[in-house]
């Protein structure tokens, strides 16, 4: 991470859905895979391999990547706001280290960092 | 990002350079406001999906070149077949038929034809 700072999440987090045996917890540090499959992905192509921390548990939702295709997105997928700092995500970024960015990505693009 | 950027798509614009940004309101055309609410009932009523509506507006092949209602009606086409609701054969026909009863020219930009995925 080369120093960058990464805010602390905030105190009480709001969870939007009840999501049972996720694995990651608010604070804690995650890796978005770094793969690049074909087909609907709703993880953003810029995100992949770039290190954050969950923000808060959304809930766990029908899986997006299975309803493009006509599936009913079964198993659920839990979801999670993960906060990452700009200048992580940019290596050029010109910004104040304070600068963040958070983006909900689903369980199964991360990985512990 | 990787020096080769394996399936990148057409919405994978995060980072890129846009350009300036057109902020004027154009509204809708009238086959706009109908395409719209035709995607709106088939979502509505369960048909197709708003994932799927964005699978297929990604996979055509010149996303780039088409308009918002373009991509979301050529999406439109591509499940309405998919899904067995109508063949390709049929809505050919069909604009076909069209055209001919109001005099329109073949020649004439649709988005179906500038979206249509080649079979």
């Amino acid at each position: 991470m080369s120093g960058a700072f990464i805010p602390a999440p905030a105190a009480h987090p709001s969870t939007y859905t009840p999501a049972p045996g996720h694995r990651y917890n608010v604070g804690d540090r995650v890796l978005v895979k770094r793969r690049f499959p074909p087909g609907h992905r709703r993880t953003p192509y810029y995100i992949r391999g770039k290190t954050g921390v969950i923000e808060r548990i959304c809930g766990a939702f029908p899986n997006p990547e299975e309803l493009a295709y006509g599936f009913d997105g079964e198993p659920r997928k839990v979801l999670y706001r993960v906060r990452f700092a700009q200048q992580e995500v940019w290596p050029a970024y010109r910004g104040p280290d304070r600068d963040i960015i958070e983006m909900e990505i689903f369980e199964h693009w991360l990985e512990p960092a | 990002m990787p020096d080769q950027q394996p399936n990148k798509s057409p919405q994978d614009i995060g980072g890129e350079k846009a350009g300036p940004i057109d902020t004027v309101d154009h509204g809708m055309k009238f086959w706009e406001r109908q395409a719209n609410a035709l995607r709106s009932t088939l979502t509505r009523a369960g048909i197709v999906k708003t994932d799927e509506l964005r699978r297929a507006a990604e996979d055509l092949v010149n996303n780039a070149q088409l308009e918002y209602f373009e991509k979301t009606t050529s999406a439109l086409r591509t499940l309405m077949i998919e899904k067995g609701y109508m063949t390709d054969q049929e809505l050919k026909a069909k604009m076909a038929e069209i055209r001919a009863r109001f005099d329109v020219p073949d020649e004439m930009e649709s988005p179906i034809k500038k979206g249509a995925k080649r079979q």
